[in-house]
Parts: C-alpha cells; sequence; structure tokens
C-alpha cells in the first residue's frame, strides 16, 4: 500500500450476486481501497433454497437468500471490513438488517431521480440506501471528500461479475 | 362420554332453542318411502364427542428457519511496495523539460452541449497460463488501466495512448513476453509502467533490467518521468561494487549493462546468485546467439518473469527468435522450432504493432532515395579498386573467404562516400546542397554512417552548420551534454551519428531530417536509426534520404536486402512492411562480385554488430 493509502484507510465493499443455472446462487465481495484498488475478494459456493424455504419465504426468498444468507456469510468471511457495502442489487440492502456497515444500492449518477433522505451521490453514482436506515447516507457524506468525483462506483461491480463468473468457469461448470 | 341428545324432544332445556331448530333442519333425513322398511322413519341418534383443545395431534408438520452452510472461496491479494507517492505537478519533468498532459478531445453536441465520450477502459486479461482460480481472479479483480494509472498513487506525465495501454496490461499480465513493437511507439514507457504496476500490486519486489550501456542514461531519464517515486539504482564501480548492489537485497530496480551482467553473474558464487522477480532485457537482440556468453548469462540468472525488448525480434535469420524464446523459458533448451512453430510462438508471447497500424494520424516518414553518380575522381578510383580487386579475389583460388569478399566490399563503399586521394564526393555536395536549405529554415538534421573517419572527414566541412558529433570515439560521458545541446542550441543544425552508437534507444523527434550517408548491412538498423528521429512526438514529417552511388556496390547491396524483405512478415504477420531484417549472410556478400561462396557454413553472418561502439570501422 502506498503512503497515502495508508493515511485514508477508507475501504469500499463492493457486493454482487449471480445464479448458476440448476445450482443456485453464488456472491461475491470485493474489498478496494479507496482508488479501487483490489485488496480482498470472497465468494460462495452456489446456494439453493429447497422447496419448502421458497414456498414459506415466498416474496422474501430473494432478500432472504441473497442478502441474509450470502451477504452476512462474505461480510463474516472478509478479513478486511469494509466501510461501506455497494451493491446493484436491491434485495442485497436486506444485509443492512445483519450488519452495521451501511449498505447501497448504486444507480447512474445521471438518472433523474432527484437527491432525497435516504440517498447519496458519490463519485459518478447515486446511491440508495435502506428505507430502514435512511441516516447512513448522512454518516457517509463526511467521507465523499475521500472519493474523487471521477470515481466510477459501477464498475468495481463489473469486476466482481467477472470474477464469479470466472469462478462458475472454473469450479463449478466441471 | 356423554348421554346422546334426543332431537326428537323439546325437553332439552340446556340447549339453545334456535340451535337445536337449526340442528333439526340440517339432520332431516330424507328416506325413500318403499313401505318395506319402516326403521328407516326413524329419526338417527347422533353421538357428540367435546375435544380439549390442548390435545396433541399424531402429526404436525415443523420447519425452524435454519441457516444454510454457506462455503466460502477467498483470495487476499498481496500488499504492494511502499514509495513515496509522486509529485502533483506534472508540468515539468525531473530533468526540467515541459511537459503536457494530453486531454482527450472533447465533443460537442448539436445543442451545444458537452457531450461525455464514454471511455475505453483496457482490462488485465488473466494470462493463458495461469491455472489456477487464485491466478486468475487476480488479473481479473484488477482495476481498468485507465482509471489505476489516473489514480492519485499513480500520476502519469503523459496520457498513453490506446495501443500502449494494451501493450502495459500486456506486459503485466505476462511472465514470458517479447515486446517488439516498432521503434518509437514507447517500448521504454510502456516497460516502465508495467514494472510499476507490478511493484504497487506486490507483484514483483526486485527487477533487474539489461541494457546496451549507452542506454543506460535514456533508461534513467526515462523512469525519472514515468515512474519518478521508483528508486532505480545502476550497476556500476569497481568489481565489489558491482557484486555487492548485484546481491544487495531491497533495491526494487536495477539496472546494468550488457557486459557487466555477462562478467559479474559469472562472478558471484552459485549460493549467492541474485534472485529476481523479473529480468528485462532491452535491445534483446543482443542475445540472438544462443550460445554466446551474454545469452547464457543471460538464461543463467534466476528470475520468475522474463520480459525481453527489441523492436527487431529477427535482424539475419529466424534463428535469432528461437535464441529469445529460449530465454523466456518457452522453449527446451536448445530447442529449434520451425517457421510453423515459430510462428505459432510468436502469436502467443510476442506483442508487435507497428506505426502503420496504430498511429494512423502520425505526420509520415518520407523516404527518398538519393541516387547519385559518383563524381570522376571517385568513379576512377572506384572502377580501379574494383578491377584489381576482383582480380586479387580470383588469384586467391580456393584460399579466399568471406573476409577478403568483405574487405574489398568496405574499400569500394568507402570510396562511394568520398575519394580517399582528392576528397570529392558526390553525396557530400548533395548534403550540403539539402543542409543550406534545411538551416535556412531553421530545421535540424541527423546524419548516419558506418564510419567515425567519414563523419570526422566531413565536420569541418559543416562548420556553419555547427555540426555536433555523436559516435563511439566520444566518452559516454560527453554524450547526454552533445545530445541536449543538439536539442537546445538552434545554431547546431546537424548531428552526426555512427549507425553503431546512435541508432538505438534515443529520442531525436525533433530533428525532421535524416541522412543515411552509407548504407548499413541491415534494413532493421537503418530503420533503428531513422526513428531516432520518426517517433511519438514528432509534429512534422520527418524526410529521409539514403544516399545510394549508381552503378556501385551499394546499389547491388540494396537490391540483395530489398529482395530478403519477406521472412520476417512470413513470422511476425502483416503490418510489417516498413521495418524488415534480414542482413546479408556470407554467400550473398560473395554474389555481390559474382563469386561463389568456397567454404562451408556459407550462411553465417558477417558485417560489424551494431550496437557495440568497439565496433564502429575506422
Amino acid at each position: 500500500m502506498s503512503g497515502a493509502g495508508k493515511t485514508d484507510q477508507l475501504r469500499l465493499g463492493f457486493m454482487e450476486t449471480m445464479e448458476v443455472e440448476g445450482r443456485g446462487h453464488i456472491g461475491g465481495l470485493l474489498i478496494t481501497n479507496k482508488n479501487g484498488r483490489p485488496l480482498e475478494f470472497q465468494c460462495t459456493t452456489p446456494v439453493k433454497p429447497n422447496r419448502t424455504q421458497e414456498i414459506l419465504f415466498g416474496e422474501t426468498l430473494q432478500s432472504w437468500l441473497l442478502g441474509e444468507l450470502i451477504g452476512s456469510t462474505l461480510l463474516d468471511r472478509v478479513s478486511i471490513k469494509p466501510d461501506m457495502i455497494i451493491t446493484s442489487d436491491p434485495n442485497l440492502l436486506e444485509l443492512r438488517n445483519h450488519t452495521s456497515i451501511p449498505v447501497a444500492c448504486a444507480a447512474d449518477a445521471k438518472s433523474k431521480v432527484a437527491e432525497q433522505g435516504g440517498t447519496l451521490r458519490l463519485g459518478g453514482s447515486l446511491l440508495r440506501f435502506h428505507a430502514g436506515h435512511d441516516t447512513d447516507a448522512d454518516a457517509l457524506s463526511k467521507q465523499k471528500h475521500l472519493i474523487p468525483d471521477s470515481a466510477d462506483l459501477a464498475e468495481p461491480l463489473e469486476r466482481v461479475r467477472e470474477a464469479l463468473a470466472e469462478t462458475v468457469r472454473t469450479v463449478f461448470a466441471r | 362420554m356423554t348421554e346422546p341428545i334426543d332431537l326428537t324432544t323439546d325437553s332439552s332445556a340446556a340447549v339453545d332453542p334456535a340451535l337445536l331448530a337449526e340442528a333439526k333442519r340440517s339432520l332431516r333425513v330424507d328416506v325413500a318411502q318403499t313401505g318395506f322398511n319402516p326403521a328407516l322413519g326413524r329419526r338417527p341418534a347422533i353421538e357428540t364427542q367435546a375435544i380439549s383443545l390442548n390435545t396433541v395431534l399424531d402429526f404436525v408438520p415443523s420447519w425452524t428457519a435454519r441457516r444454510i452452510p454457506v462455503k466460502c472461496i477467498g483470495l487476499t491479494l498481496p500488499e504492494g511496495m511502499e514509495f513515496l507517492p509522486p509529485k502533483t505537478d506534472t508540468t515539468k519533468s525531473t530533468d526540467g523539460v515541459e511537459l503536457k498532459k494530453i486531454a482527450p478531445p472533447k465533443q460537442i453536441s448539436e445543442d451545444g452541449e458537452e457531450v461525455q465520450k464514454p471511455r475505453k477502459v483496457t482490462r488485465i486479461k488473466p494470462p493463458t497460463d495461469a491455472l489456477s482460480l487464485q491466478d486468475r481472479l487476480f488479473y481479473l479483480l484488477q482495476p481498468p488501466l485507465e482509471s489505476w494509472l489516473a489514480d492519485q498513487e499513480l500520476i502519469m506525465p503523459f496520457e498513453p495512448f490506446g495501443y500502449q495501454y494494451e501493450g502495459i496490461a500486456w506486459l503485466f499480465a505476462s511472465h514470458s513476453a517479447l515486446l517488439a513493437d516498432e521503434m518509437g511507439l514507447g517500448k521504454t514507457m510502456q516497460t516502465i509502467t508495467a514494472i510499476r504496476l507490478l511493484l504497487r500490486c506486490g507483484q514483483a519486489r526486485r527487477i533487474v533490467l539489461i541494457c546496451p550501456k549507452p542506454l543506460i542514461p535514456n533508461w534513467q531519464r526515462e523512469f525519472k518521468t514515468w515512474a519518478e517515486e521508483l528508486p532505480v539504482v545502476t550497476v556500476e564501480g569497481n568489481g565489489t561494487r558491482r557484486k555487492m548492489l548485484w546481491t544487495m537485497p531491497g533495491i526494487p530496480i536495477l539496472i546494468a549493462n550488457y557486459e557487466s551482467m555477462a562478467r559479474d553473474i559469472a562472478e558471484i558464487p552459485e549460493d549467492e546468485q541474485p534472485k529476481f522477480d523479473l529480468l528485462v532485457l532491452d535491445e534483446a537482440q543482443r542475445i540472438k546467439n544462443r550460445d554466446s556468453r551474454t545469452a547464457e548469462s543471460a538464461r543463467s540468472i534466476k528470475r520468475r518473469r522474463s520480459w525481453a525488448l527489441t523492436g527487431t525480434p529477427i535482424e539475419n535469420r529466424p534463428e535469432e527468435l528461437a535464441a529469445l524464446f529460449e530465454f523466456m523459458e518457452v522453449i527446451p533448451k536448445a530447442a529449434n522450432p520451425d517457421l510453423r512453430q515459430l510462428s505459432k510462438l510468436a502469436k502467443k508471447y510476442i506483442l508487435r504493432r507497428t506505426k502503420d497500424l496504430v498511429m494512423k494520424d502520425m505526420p509520415p516518414r518520407i523516404d527518398r532515395d538519393a541516387e547519385l553518380e559518383l563524381t570522376d575522381a571517385q568513379e576512377l578510383a572506384y572502377r580501379t579498386a574494383e578491377k584489381d580487386g576482383i582480380v586479387q579475389l580470383n588469384s586467391m583460388g580456393d584460399s579466399i573467404t568471406v573476409q577478403h569478399v568483405f574487405e574489398l566490399v568496405l574499400r569500394l563503399k568507402q570510396i562511394t562516400n568520398f575519394d580517399p586521394l582528392t576528397g570529392e564526393s558526390a553525396k557530400f555536395e548533395r548534403l550540403f546542397a539539402d543542409m543550406e536549405e534545411i538551416a535556412a529554415s531553421g530545421g535540424k538534421a541527423i546524419l548516419f554512417s558506418q564510419w567515425t573517419k567519414t563523419i570526422d572527414w566531413m565536420a569541418p566541412k559543416l562548420k556553419e552548420f555547427n555540426p555536433l558529433i555523436y559516435h563511439g570515439g566520444v566518452p559516454t560521458k560527453q554524450r547526454e551534454p552533445i545530445l541536449a545541446k543538439f536539442k537546445e542550441d538552434p545554431k547546431a543544425h546537424i548531428l552526426l551519428m555512427s549507425y553503431g552508437t546512435g541508432a538505438v534507444g534515443l529520442n531525436l523527434q525533433f530533428a525532421g531530417y535524416v541522412f543515411l550517408f552509407d548504407r548499413w548491412w541491415n534494413p532493421a538498423i537503418e530503420d533503428q536509426a531513422i526513428n531516432r528521429a520518426h517517433r511519438i512526438g514528432v509534429k512534422n514529417p520527418v524526410i529521409v534520404t539514403r544516399f545510394i552511388s549508381k552503378n556501385t556496390i551499394e546499389e547491388r547491396i540494396d537490391r540483395v536486402l530489398r529482395e530478403k524483405r519477406e521472412l520476417s512478415e512470413a513470422i511476425l504477420g502483416e503490418g510489417d512492411n516498413n521495418n524488415v531484417s534480414l542482413g546479408m549472410n556470407a554467400t550473398e556478400i560473395f554474389g555481390l562480385f559474382d563469386l561463389r561462396a568456397r567454404h562451408k557454413g556459407g550462411s553465417k553472418s558477417i558485417g560489424p554488430k551494431p550496437v557495440e561502439p568497439q565496433t564502429d570501422a575506422a
């Protein structure tokens, strides 16, 4: 790590999930420094709910599976804990109910969604927070200056998706 | 058990009358009146039973929300090395040269607003030989080069071109690589940046770069420009000091010359041999002879990655490429791959781009062959020398060697430069006329010759153009100031260089004219020389003038070299139309005088080695 990296210890987490045909869902969490340099990556093996779970969780199945089950596991496993978690999947916002770390869903900054309570414009993205934790936006806005305006917070999510696809190709497709 | 309730009586005071009436209505049984079974006409008696709500039933499906066990695969990326961050002021390089940051052109939409063009991103791809998931994920998880290099930790003085980003990404992910971009496309910058990234992300901690001695100042300067925060140490001094530098841990980047490498590595005991994460050979054609001490020494250095840099991967024979592949450890020791195999390996391990392919908007290089008639005095001297020489060669019978023929060629070539008796020179007359025009317009020219003697002969005659001399006879320490003066002094209009010393590694793109006073044995070396001026950063077309004396040995040499230009294309692919590399062998030298090679081994390449100053003739 560079000297600059040590003084500003902002760590960002980027979490995505992917469905593997016939095997369920896998999830990945990439921890980077404020400049997007990778520090740690964890991904899960595929998780598939059984029929009972599908019936009983009903509409909450996805948020339980992705947010609580996969998300919490990944967060437990990383040794470098992020200061915030960014995802593109609203289902993963459920993770916020099981951790004290803010979780935000990244939308394109050019989207017409007005900045309001529960959202924060960071880098090139508009972040939307969990409805039950809308003070997260205020808390994080204090660290806004650490992230340059030119930063593309959606880009590391692409890396996570590529890494998940590579994992599926290499390990689970055998 | 309770007594049955008689629904036929209304005597039960405990029962709600309304409920009783409903029960009667709902329990009415219609029975077919057959007359044979009067019992059916009787009202049924019903028994009821009270059940406690606390009773446990025999079967109750139950489910508890248990957490499904989830397994994880983890990857911790190595910590990079810690360096001082580069200076944020990028407008001046360390040697005071003004730098200009290149910004992409802005697009304006029809309504006058600035349009943000989606920026191309260069992703690092895992190398094909990376098999483990962790290795592959390491490369996939790196940020796009553009954003990585633009962040605060890695300030770049210039915005690299797209093909340079690709080259950096390719080098970064390669354990064995031959970067063979044509001269002038920025091999140095791509290599330095890839090294910078390897050090930054902990993939390398100890790197050694080997280059020809005259290029060491060039590499030092380029490191300061492109990665000024990286500590670079040059191997120099006496033997003890050099050994200490080779073996001392904690030096991220070591620069050494080929001679030092060959000498010092052999003297270090086996158990003290240094180990490097990366060994880079600049001008790697220096190890084209696999059995040479230099090549053996380079191969003996312990390292994890092997990169070779050269603009001319094949100077004379395809086998030279095999020597580079052996260094890169992609073929077994002493293996001799055929052309098909070489071509296959080239696709995997060689990255070569030509100016034609990548720099479409670069000002062109205009080649013009100046075919000159010899002056009368030169003509007489030439014909006499040729006639006498051939007679002498024929009289030698079987004792003739290629060296004898070669001596005659050299003598004739010298006469085409100038007549040794009278000093007459058709080439010089033409040069002087051109220089008057160039100087009048404030231009600058570089002249190359094979002989330092020719350079020293013409320098006083070009006095009015303030000539500067740069050849093997000039001490190394004086060379940099000469180049600086040529760049900065508006009155210095011409730089006289020898092919051996000036052909490689120098950046002289402010010179708009190049004169090849005599022809080198190998067009690849001539191209290297020309590309001192025609390289990235050049603002105007570069006019190249090759002097060829008509009806002389120079014409014949030129014809032979032109005919051999196709082999390099066959191996390295298309786009190599202006940088071909096959030099002349002994059989062809004999053929210049219609003589046959009398000995076996006719394919042995002859001619001075171009990059070593001491091989300069004269």
